[in-house]
């Protein structure tokens, strides 16, 4: 059976999705575990675009004037919240911890700077509208810069930004309120990261996950008074799925078949770069799986000996190093015999053993 | 200050390795993976898949302390194939059922482009509500301030 997706609402910033039949490949073979894989694979979905999607978030904040009335770290601490735009962040951006400069560069960085004064008679909001991205200029270079990359043309043009910033619509992050005389001035250094480390890097602000509205399959037990069907309100969900009639029996081979999604994100990135990152997390998460079992155990995974190493190894016994006693076959590697390929003439490496002694016979310098 | 860098829980160090395998002596044709830094995410998912592989008999997983960043997933199978090559078929089908996943969510967000902005957050267009209660628009009086000396 195919898994199937239908989008029921798509926004800015959320997308309301079914997920359908994601009993995987294996279906035939166990229809009690097929309910397993369904249940794990979307909670795994919901999990991933939590939690390990990278966004840039404040990380750094070095503060030049605070004369309000809120301390330093209340006020870095509100700033770290700020959501940021972040599409594209993966390749956009790369991780301080990857980057050779020596604390933060325009490649794994982005600058945004705050200053505000109150003059007035009134009190003033300071809000994330305030934060403007200011690019690395000359001030700052001492810090060191990293290698070279591609990473700032890839970048939109409003990436790094507080969301929202200049949108009339939305209603800025308040960090603080200022009154006449107050002032605040900072300097701030956004970062990748994931929400593993901070929940400030989630692109998500909720994600809400049901299956079974009508509890047919008995997962869960409800705490009642008089009666759990007239105290417990359907969700919205219950309409995509048939009432259990009065006398239907319990079918303890059911399974749940459709997943409702609410994927709500905080603007950082669109709710269609949240599912499709996060089904390339995923990818990549299990992909490393692969990769590490074909490096590690090789006579686990296929099943066949380790192959003789003495014999292909160039640099080991059967190479030209250190061994005396070797047989004299002319198993090649590149130059060993002239009318084997037009390759490496009677050249260096092979032939001769390459840097070996000049007395060993002409045994491989590579692999067979 | 030595507390450990956050991302050692989700980054691997310099040459360590992602997985680890140790058969298992007693039991035939069983195997204890340690997978490393990474969580229930990945160990759920992959347990589950491997259930569904009929040469599979035993199939589980667990996180020995939420502190350390591995989880230990334990395969036995029915001897006809080594318990590797289970959790790497199960590795593989996942990735293909995403991949799947991935060309359907693509269709289904391309139709959905067009009306992307006409179904956004509703935005009330009355009277601007304002989360902050008042916004700071009244004035602490305009002749005197504690500031005007």
């Amino acid at each position: 059976m195919e898994p199937a997706v239908r989008i029921r609402q798509l926004g800015k910033d959320r997308v309301n999705f079914v997920l359908e039949n994601v009993d995987l490949a294996y279906v035939a073979s166990s229809l009690v575990f097929a309910l397993l894989i369904a249940c794990s694979f979307a909670n795994s979905l919901r999990r991933v675009m939590m939690a390990d999607l990278p966004t840039i978030a404040i990380d750094l904040v070095e503060f030049q004037a605070n004369t309000t009335v809120l301390p330093d770290e209340f006020i870095a601490h509100r700033l770290g919240m700020v959501p940021l735009l972040s599409s594209n962040c993966d390749e956009g951006m790369r991780y301080t911890r990857d980057c050779t400069c020596l604390a933060a560069c325009q490649y794994c960085s982005i600058q945004l700077k705050l200053d505000v004064a109150c003059h007035s008679n009134t009190t003033m909001d300071v809000t994330s509208n305030h934060l403007e991205v200011t690019p690395y200029g000359t001030d700052y270079n001492d810090m060191g810069e990293g290698e070279a990359g591609d990473e700032p043309s890839k970048r939109g043009e409003y990436f790094g930004h507080p969301v929202g910033k200049n949108d009339p619509d939305a209603s800025p992050v308040l960090l603080c309120k200022i009154r006449k005389g107050q002032e605040l001035r900072l300097r701030c250094i956004a970062k990748k990261g994931i929400a593993k480390e901070h929940a400030k890097w989630s692109p998500c602000s909720a994600v809400s996950f049901e299956y079974d509205p009508y509890n047919k399959l008995r997962h869960t037990s409800y705490w009642f008074e008089t009666d759990a069907r007239d105290e417990w309100p359907l969700s919205d969900n219950a309409k995509e799925e048939e009432p259990p009639r009065e006398d239907e029996v319990f079918d303890f081979n059911a399974q749940p078949r459709k997943f409702y999604f609410e994927v709500e994100t905080d603007g950082s990135l669109g709710p269609q770069e949240v599912v499709m990152q996060g089904l390339a997390e995923l990818q990549s998460k299990l992909a490393k799986i692969v990769l590490a079992l074909k490096k590690t155990e090789p006579d686990m995974v296929a099943g066949e000996p380790v192959p003789e190493v003495a014999a292909t190894d160039g640099w080991g016994n059967g190479g030209g190093w250190n061994s005396t006693n070797q047989p004299a076959t002319n198993t090649g590697g590149w130059g060993a015999s002239p009318n084997r390929g037009g390759g490496g003439g009677g050249g260096g490496w092979g032939s001769g053993g390459g840097w070996a002694s000049p007395s060993q016979p002409a045994t491989a310098g590579w692999n067979v | 200050m030595n507390a450990p860098n956050r991302y050692e829980l989700f980054v691997l160090d310099d040459g360590e390795k992602a997985l680890e395998a140790t058969e298992d002596t007693k039991i035939p044709n069983a195997a204890t993976f340690k997978i490393v830094k990474q969580d229930h995410t990945l160990g759920n998912m992959l347990r589950a898949q491997l259930l569904s592989d009929p040469s599979v008999l035993f199939a589980g997983y667990k996180v020995p302390h939420p502190l350390n960043p591995h989880f230990l997933l334990k395969v036995q199978t029915d001897g006809s194939i080594p318990p590797a090559t289970a959790l790497e078929n199960a590795c593989t089908r996942l990735i293909t059922t995403i991949n799947t996943l991935e060309g359907r969510f693509k269709r289904e967000f391309s139709f959905k482009d067009v009306d992307a902005g006409a179904a956004g957050p509703t935005v009330n267009l009355g009277v601007p509500d304002d989360p902050y209660g008042g916004g700071g628009a009244t004035a602490w009086g305009a002749q005197r301030d504690y500031l005007d000396f």
